[in-house]
C-alpha cells in the first residue's frame, strides 16, 4: 500500500516510516503541512497518517481540504493531543481514526490494516480466493493450507491484486504502490514480482492483461 | 489568640463601669450638698423658733427620738437645758453655722444668742452622710441593675457585628484550593472590604500562578509525547531488526532518542526551576562575566569542533562583573552559546563578548547561522516554540530559560542582526559597584 506520512518531528518520522515499511507498505513522508497538501495533489494514496501539530499549514486544515475536495483517502490522526476536544475536532474534520503518541507499533500496523481493510469495501481481515489465503495481520500467505513464503514486496503486490478480485490493475499503479518516492524502482520489477510469485504460487491466480495489467480472477 | 470579642467586651465593660463610678460620686456629692444646704436650713429654723419661744412666740414642738440635739447654755457657761441627756455638744459657741468634731464624730452646730443665753441646736454629720449615701444610691439603682446585664449586651451585640467577618472565614475556609474565583464584595461592611479586596487579590495572583503551572504542566506533557513515540518505535524497530547490522543501526537511532529526550527532561527542570524562582533574588556572589564567558567557551569547543564552527570571544572587558546565581548565569550563557553552534552551519563562526555600557554590563553572543527574522523575535522567548523548517532538533526551551534567568537578575535580552548577517543576542545586567576585590567565584561544575 502507498502511504503519505506527515510529521514534522524528523526522529519519530523516521521511525514511523522504518515501521510501516517493514510491513511492506511504500511511505511517502512530509514534513509540513504545505508539503502534504502538494503531495495529496500530486499521487494517489491508500492512507493518510496525519500529526496535527505542523508548521507552515496545520493537521486540521490539511484534513478538512482533503476532505472538501472530495478525498475518500482514509486518514489516521497521529497526535500528542489527548483531550476528548482535540480527539472530537480531529474526528469532525474527517479524520477516520485517532492514535495518540507515544504508540506501540503494533497498534500502528493494526489501525493502518483496519483502514485500508474498510477502505477497500471488505469487512473480514483476511483475503481469499480459491484456496490462496493472505492474511494481512500476521503477514501469512498460504495455498491450500500451505505456507508461501514471499519477500515483502511479493507479498505487497500479491495483496494489492488479491484485494478486489476480478478488478484489473496497471503496471504503474502497482509500482505506486510498492516503492515510495526515492525508492529505486528497476523498470520491470513488476513483471520480475509477478514471475516470481507464479512460481511459487502456480500460473492460475495472476493472470496478464495485455496493455491493461494484472487481474486476479473471481474464479480462478 | 487575642479574641476581638472578649477584648471589646472587657474594655466596654471597664469604660462603663468606670463611668459609672464617676457618676455614682457625682451623684453623692451632689445629694450631700443638697441634703447639707435643707438640713443647716433645719437647724436654724429651730434654733431661731426656740428663741423666739423663749421670747414668748410660740416655737416648734421639739421631737424626742429625733437625731437633733438641743442644748441652752447659760451667761455662766452653764448648761441650762440639753434634748437628749448624754448627747453632749461641745461647748464652744460660736454663733452661726459651726462644724465641731466630738468623740462621738462631727457635728454640725447652729448657735444662736438670746440675751446671755446660747440656744445651740447639733446635728451628727454621719447622718448626713447615710442620708446622702442612700439618696445617691437610689439615684443610681436602674444604672447598677443595666451594669449586670450589659456584658450579656456587649457580647451578643459585638457578636452580631462581628458576623460578616465570621461569614467571610466560612466562605474561605470551605473553599477548595482549586476554587480562586473572588470572594463576593456586596453585603460585606465597609470595615471589611479592605480584607475583602485584599482577599481576591492575593486569589487573582494565585490563580494565574496556578494557570501558568498548570500550562506548562500541560505543554511538557505534550511535548514529551513526541519523543516517547519516537523512543517506543525506536526500541521496537531494533526489537525486530532481520540482522545485527540493522539492529545495531536502530540501537545507535534509539540512544541518539534517548539523548534527546534526556535534554528535554533536563531543559524542563531548568525552566520550572528558573520560573519558580521567579521574584525571588537571585543571590549576591559577584560572578566575572570574562570569566564565565571563557569557560562556557571551553565547555562547547568540543561541540564547535564537532560541527565544523569557529567558536571564540572577541572583546572582554575585565570589569564586567555583576551580582546573581552563579550557576543560572553558566546556564543561560551555554544556552545562548549552545544555540549560536547549532545553528550555525560548517565553516560558520560564532563569537562570545563581554563589555560595560554606560548603565550596563553585557554578554553579546553572535553568530552566522540564518538569523531570526524581527517579527519573529518575540516569540521565540514563547517556551517550546520552534521556528517552523527548524532542522535543528532542539527543545524550544532554550531561550525561555534564557529569559526567565535575565529575568531574574533583572536583566534584558535584546536579539539583534550580527555584522554576519546572523543572530546577535544581547544580555544587559544593570550596573552594580563591585565591592572591592572580593574573590570572582565560577562553579566549574558541569550546569548545561
Amino acid at each position: 500500500m502507498r502511504l503519505l506520512l506527515v510529521e514534522d518531528d524528523r526522529m519519530l518520522g523516521a521511525s514511523v516510516q522504518r515501521g510501516l515499511r517493514l510491513e511492506g507498505h511504500a511511505v511517502d513522508w512530509v514534513e509540513d503541512g504545505e508539503a502534504a497538501a502538494d503531495a495529496l495533489r500530486a499521487e494517489p494514496y491508500d492512507l493518510l497518517l496525519l500529526d496535527l501539530g505542523l508548521p507552515r499549514r496545520g493537521g486540521l486544515e490539511v484534513l478538512r481540504e482533503l476532505r472538501r475536495g472530495g478525498e475518500r483517502t482514509p486518514v489516521l490522526v497521529l497526535t500528542a493531543r489527548d483531550a476528548v476536544a482535540d480527539r472530537v475536532a480531529g474526528l469532525d474534520a474527517g479524520a477516520d481514526d485517532y492514535l495518540v503518541k507515544p504508540f506501540d507499533l503494533d497498534e500502528l500496523n493494526a489501525r493502518v490494516r483496519a483502514l485500508l481493510r474498510r477502505s477497500s469495501g471488505r469487512a473480514e481481515p483476511v483475503l481469499e480466493v480459491a484456496g490462496l489465503r493472505l492474511d494481512p495481520a500476521a503477514h501469512e500467505v498460504t495455498l491450500d493450507g500451505v505456507p508461501v513464503t514471499l519477500s515483502s514486496r511479493e507479498f505487497a503486490l500479491l495483496e494489492a491484486l488479491l484485494e478486489r478480485p476480478g478488478r484489473p490493475m496497471s503496471r504503474t499503479r502497482l509500482e505506486e504502490r510498492l516503492y515510495g518516492w526515492g525508492e529505486q524502482v528497476e523498470s520491470n520489477a513488476v513483471e520480475v514480482h509477478v514471475h516470481s510469485l507464479r512460481k511459487k504460487l502456480g500460473s492460475r491466480f495472476i493472470q496478464t492483461l495485455r496493455g491493461v495489467g494484472y487481474v486476479v480472477p473471481r474464479a480462478p | 489568640m487575642r479574641s476581638l470579642r472578649g477584648a471589646l467586651l472587657v474594655t466596654l465593660l471597664g469604660a462603663v463601669t468606670a463611668a459609672t463610678a464617676v457618676g455614682a460620686v457625682a451623684a453623692y456629692r451632689i445629694a450631700r450638698r443638697e441634703i447639707d444646704a435643707i438640713f443647716d436650713y433645719h437647724l436654724r429654723q429651730l434654733a431661731l423658733s426656740l428663741r423666739d419661744r423663749a421670747l414668748g412666740f410660740p416655737g416648734p414642738n421639739v421631737e424626742t427620738g429625733s437625731d437633733l440635739v438641743i442644748q441652752i447654755w447659760g451667761p455662766d457657761g452653764a448648761r441650762l437645758y440639753v434634748s437628749s441627756p448624754g448627747a453632749e455638744l461641745p461647748d464652744e459657741a460660736v454663733i452661726g453655722f459651726a462644724t465641731v468634731s466630738t468623740p462621738s464624730g462631727a457635728w454640725r452646730v447652729y448657735s444662736a444668742a438670746l440675751g446671755d443665753q446660747v440656744i445651740q441646736v447639733g446635728q451628727p454629720l454621719s447622718v448626713r452622710g447615710a442620708l446622702a449615701f442612700a439618696a445617691a444610691v437610689r439615684t443610681l439603682a436602674p444604672l447598677f441593675l443595666l451594669l449586670l446585664l450589659l456584658p450579656f449586651l456587649v457580647w451578643t451585640l459585638v457578636g452580631r457585628g462581628l458576623a460578616p467577618l465570621d461569614r467571610l472565614a466560612r466562605a474561605v475556609a470551605t473553599r477548595t484550593p482549586l476554587a480562586l474565583d473572588p470572594l463576593p464584595e456586596q453585603g460585606v461592611p465597609e470595615e471589611v472590604r479592605p480584607l475583602v479586596r485584599s482577599l481576591n487579590g492575593l486569589m487573582e495572583r494565585l490563580s494565574a500562578a496556578l494557570e501558568s503551572q498548570r500550562a506548562f504542566v500541560a505543554d511538557a506533557a505534550h511535548e514529551l509525547r513526541t519523543p516517547l513515540a519516537a523512543l517506543k518505535l525506536q526500541a521496537q524497530l531494533a526489537e525486530r531488526a532481520r540482522d545485527a547490522g540493522e539492529r545495531t543501526s536502530a540501537l545507535a537511532e534509539l540512544e541518539v532518542g534517548l539523548d534527546r529526550a534526556g535534554h528535554l527532561v533536563k531543559q524542563l527542570l531548568t525552566l520550572a526551576r528558573e520560573e519558580r524562582g521567579a521574584g525571588e533574588k537571585p543571590g549576591e556572589e559577584a560572578v566575572a562575566l570574562g570569566e564565565l564567558a571563557a569557560q562556557t567557551i571551553a565547555d562547547h569547543a568540543r561541540l564547535a569542533e564537532a560541527k565544523g564552527v569557529d567558536l571564540g570571544a572577541t572583546a572582554v572587558d575585565e570589569r564586567a562583573v555583576v551580582r546573581g546565581d552563579p550557576v543560572a548565569l553558566r546556564t543561560l550563557l551555554a544556552n545562548l552559546v549552545d544555540n549560536a553552534v547549532r545553528y550555525t552551519p560548517s565553516g560558520g563562526r560564532v563569537d562570545v563578548a563581554v563589555g560595560v555600557g554606560p548603565a550596563e554590563s553585557y554578554l553579546e553572543v553572535s553568530d552566522s547561522g540564518p538569523g531570526i527574522p524581527a517579527r519573529e523575535r518575540e516569540r521565540v522567548f514563547d517556551r517550546f516554540y520552534r521556528r517552523p523548517g527548524t532542522r535543528e532538533e532542539g527543545s524550544g526551551l532554550g531561550l525561555a530559560i534564557v529569559k526567565a534567568i535575565a529575568e531574574r537578575h533583572g536583566a534584558r535580552v535584546a536579539l539583534g542582526t550580527a555584522a554576519t548577517g546572523g543572530l546577535t543576542v544581547k544580555v544587559e545586567f544593570p550596573l552594580t559597584t563591585p565591592t572591592g576585590t572580593a574573590a570572582l567565584k565560577i562553579p566549574l561544575r558541569e550546569s548545561s
